[in-house]
């Protein structure tokens, strides 16, 4: 049986989701493993959101925003580009391959394109495998009683 | 009025937290008169068998400071929650993994490596690591199984209350310990001896406007101390860190590093250091927020030196 | 044989525990010191900026 990803995908309301919407109603051909969630900006996107879905099961993250410049709140998606970049950082000491976690600026009119990028991201978790990090969580409950 | 039954363990520590407790300098008397300490590893000679000889919830408060980072850190730390009444997590380490936690970006297999064969330092020609049991000629002698994760205590029991800091200040701890014998004491599960703030809010360094262009290290060059060094472009993981100690670090010249955890809230300290840090960096082109980023020297051991064993992921993978 | 076991030691800094094992006569046949920890501190700051090395290490003994 294949491998089936589990990617969480955050949204930015203006740009991206907009553009995923378009290619739903553009019949465009993509794999089902993203699961989206739908945030007002890619600014408001805390690192924590991401590195709770690794926590919770996620085998991969995509956050996706405005392209650069095309903010609707003018700059949230460059407070989104620095933070993924530090986050990204986090990440790797934590073991994570960079391939598991994206950020990628999607407009509302690139459905093609949001198709495209939930494709190479599917694919590239599925070679990766499951994330490991369910076995650290199990754990805490793990642990024999004394 | 019977006096309370006090006790105070240390698992994976360094006895940072019995000194600073011993730091109420005379008010340690006043501590003797309300109370009898049961249990005191660094002051007192009971042992182990007395804890467990003690019917359960005999002792009024434990102060429990260390990580849980092998069986019999774990033991004690079960044996300690039936024993007390309130049993507090009490230092950084208990309370969020603390600096052992750092440990938790290697496993044992690694870190056994390294200390008991390859450091320069070692000699070991057999290679002999330790093994948990061990027969000798007259019995069998046993030493704890070390885990590959370092665990903060609440990860193992149910903790009444959060002493935070590395380690906790006196006067924070003479205020928790005057809450205790007052009878005084918050909702459970609070933190105590802390501010609800962060460090910002106590700090006294001149705040302007953050612009941060270029990171700095106190390594390479000397911080102004008048002025928020965040903004100088040190690394200061105040704004994320809970207040209470007086800023120290601060004051004796150096940014936080983030000892007293993060404030009520947060699922992840690193993540919020990181939140804060990238929202006052001063840069919009791709290049140079990578060529900002790759200023920084070094990632979760900076953004979250004290609390990696209570992160979300809490370690990297195995 | 008889046993007597210390455990912790106390009024140190740091943990231990030490097992007696005595003989008829109850003499001392052997004794056994053993060091029940272990944090890593050697391993854990390899690649650290060394300007906050101190402040780690520090750790390794707060008295």
């Amino acid at each position: 049986m294949t491998f089936e990803p589990k990617i969480v995908g955050i949204l930015c309301n203006w740009c991206s989701y907009t553009g995923a919407d378009l290619a739903g109603t553009a019949r465009v051909k993509y794999p089902p493993n993203v699961r989206v969630i739908r945030v007002m900006c890619s600014g408001r996107v805390d690192p924590t959101f991401v590195l709770k879905a690794f926590a919770d099961g996620a085998d991969g993250v995509l956050v996706a925003g405005c392209h650069p410049g095309d903010c609707h709140y003018i700059e949230g998606n460059y407070k989104a580009l620095r933070r993924m970049r530090l986050l990204h950082k986090m990440l790797a000491d934590y073991g994570i391959e960079p391939g598991r976690f994206r950020l990628e600026w999607v407009s509302a009119s690139e459905g093609e394109r949001w198709g495209k990028v939930v494709t190479e991201i599917t694919e590239e978790v599925r070679k990766l495998g499951p994330a490991k990090f369910r076995q650290a969580r199990k754990a805490k409950a793990a642990t024999p009683a004394a | 009025m019977a006096k309370l039954k006090l006790g105070s363990y240390w698992a994976s520590a360094c006895g940072g937290c019995d000194v600073a407790i011993l730091d109420v300098h005379e008010k340690i008397l006043d501590i003797d008169a309300a109370a009898d300490i049961l249990f005191w590893p660094i002051a007192l000679d009971f042992k182990v068998a007395d804890v467990e000889a003690m019917p359960d919830g005999h002792m009024d408060v434990t102060l429990f400071h260390g990580a849980v980072r092998n069986s019999e850190n774990e033991h004690l730390a079960r044996l300690l929650r039936r024993k007390s009444k309130v049993l507090v997590a009490f230092g950084s380490c208990a309370h969020l993994g603390g600096i052992p936690s750092l440990a938790n970006l290697y496993d044992k297999k690694e870190i056994f490596q390294y200390v008991y064969h390859d450091s320069p330092s070692t000699v070991n020609a057999e290679g002999v690591e330790p093994q948990p049991t061990t027969r000798v000629p007259e019995g069998e002698i046993t030493i704890p199984r070390f885990y590959d994760t370092v665990m903060p205590l609440d990860f193992v029991v149910d903790v009444d209350y959060y002493v935070p800091g590395c380690p906790p200040t006196p006067k924070q701890i003479w205020n928790v310990v005057t809450a205790i014998l007052a009878g005084n004491l918050p909702a459970k599960g609070s933190v105590v001896g802390a501010s609800l703030k962060t460090q910002c809010d106590e700090c006294h360094l001149k705040k302007n406007e953050k612009k941060i262009t270029r990171i700095k290290r106190i390594a390479t060059e000397q911080p102004e101390h008048e002025t928020c060094y965040l903004e100088q472009g040190f690394l200061c993981m105040g704004p994320v860190t809970r207040g209470g100690c007086d800023t120290r670090c601060q004051l004796s010249g150096v940014p936080c590093r983030g000892c007293y955890g993060p404030v009520d809230g947060v699922l992840d300290m690193g993540a919020k250091a990181i939140s804060a840090i990238a929202s006052v960096i001063e840069a919009k082109q791709e290049s140079e927020i990578e060529q900002i980023v790759a200023q920084i020297p070094d990632s979760l051991r900076t953004f979250n030196r004290f609390a990696i064993g209570a992160s979300l992921l809490r370690r990297k993978t195995l | 044989m008889k046993r007597i076991s210390i455990d912790p030691i106390t009024r140190l800094e740091g943990h231990g525990k030490i097992d007696i094992f005595l003989n008829e006569d109850g003499g001392v046949a052997n004794c056994y010191f053993q060091v029940p920890e272990l944090r890593g501190f050697e391993k854990f700051v390899q690649g650290m900026p060394v300007e906050e090395v101190p402040r780690v290490v520090s750790r390794i003994c707060g008295v």
